[in-house]
């Protein structure tokens, strides 16, 4: 099945919930809501995007979008060579998004990425836990309301004393 | 015993001088890379350069059997309690080299997530600048560090703090 009849299925198939489809630099990208996002990647993967590239996701405060948050897929059809984008919404009111762990493993970590720097939830992810900044680390640091110096985090750490030698008096 | 039998096999200095001769030419560095300085301290450490020239050439990854402990590479703060307990695990006397920009200042990465400077938290006794530096650059602070070694006094070495 072509990407054409592909977008066009899933477009009759959740008509409320596909918001709009454009095309930027020769590929087609899909901008859906976020809750129906396992069932949209499951028809892309039966009609031959077998292939998961990335997820990433994106802050719309300054940009402006369809909501707040955007996660993005880059699917790849490894039949076709074809490429296509899924925009998944989640405002910052409710953010969940069902995890498409159970379509493809790479999803694990790439989830647990999303859920560390932006603070989104995957529901049904095996492991939902930070996965770059410390466990008692607080906030989501790609946020665009997250100072880009941080939060004193990087200046809270105990002083280390010379113990003997040189200047060891000075204390 | 005879009088040139005397001068060609005695030698008077202070123990202090000779305990810090002993000191210097044998640091055995404990490397903390995490960066592209890491690299470069390799190369150091490989034919053109060779700190072993220098007696700096027992690298061991295991802090217990260092004394001189190089930080490469910028620390996150995920890693600064790992370069800490580090740090407290070594034996005294011991001495901190920071290699390159990112361990002396943070470098470029002035963000939420890496440390400016490791001199905040834990002593260093020699800088490094350089982004990275060249191995050329590691040797000369070594020797730096040596010469450093080399003018420690006794009189300096107070008695660990007591919490009595």
């Amino acid at each position: 099945m072509s990407l054409a009849d592909t977008l066009s299925q899933i477009k009759a198939t959740f008509p409320e919930t596909v918001f709009d489809v454009t095309e930027h630099a020769g590929e087609k990208i899909i901008h859906i809501q976020g809750l129906v996002v396992l069932d949209v990647l499951g028809e892309f993967q039966k009609s031959g995007f077998n292939f998961l590239a990335d997820i990433t996701a994106v802050d719309n405060m300054t940009l402006g979008g369809f909501e707040r948050f955007a996660v993005v897929y880059h699917l790849l059809s490894q039949e076709t060579a074809e490429r296509v984008t899924v925009k998944a919404y989640v405002s910052e009111e409710n953010l969940i998004l069902p995890s498409v762990e159970s379509l493809w493993k790479t999803a694990d970590w790439q989830e647990r990425e999303i859920y560390d720097l932006f603070g989104i939830t995957f529901e049904g992810h095996p492991n939902l836990v930070r996965i770059m900044n410390p466990d008692d680390f607080e906030g989501h640091p790609l946020r665009k309301d997250y100072p880009r110096l941080g939060r004193k985090e990087r200046d809270n750490f105990p002083i280390v004393e010379r113990r003997i030698g040189r200047k060891a008096q000075r204390n | 015993m005879q009088h040139d039998d005397v001068k060609s096999n005695v030698l008077t200095t202070t123990l202090e001088s000779a305990i810090n001769w002993g000191r210097k030419n044998s640091l055995w560095p404990m490397p903390f890379g995490t960066a592209c300085c890491g690299i470069e301290f390799m190369a150091a450490l490989a034919a053109r350069t060779d700190i072993s020239r220098f007696g700096a050439e027992a690298i061991r990854f295991s802090p217990r059997q260092s004394d001189l402990l190089i930080v490469a590479g910028r620390i996150s703060i995920k890693m600064m309690p790992v370069l800490i307990r580090i740090y407290e695990q070594m034996p005294e006397p011991k001495w901190v080299i920071s290699m390159g920009a990112c361990a002396s200042s943070g470098g470029v990465f002035d963000t939420y997530s890496v440390i400016q400077g490791i001199d905040r938290f834990i002593p260093v006794d020699v800088y490094i600048p350089g982004c990275p530096p060249r191995p050329e650059g590691v040797v000369d602070g070594l020797i730096k560090l040596q010469e450093l070694v080399d003018k420690e006094k006794f009189s300096d070495y107070a008695p660990p703090a007591t919490n009595s």
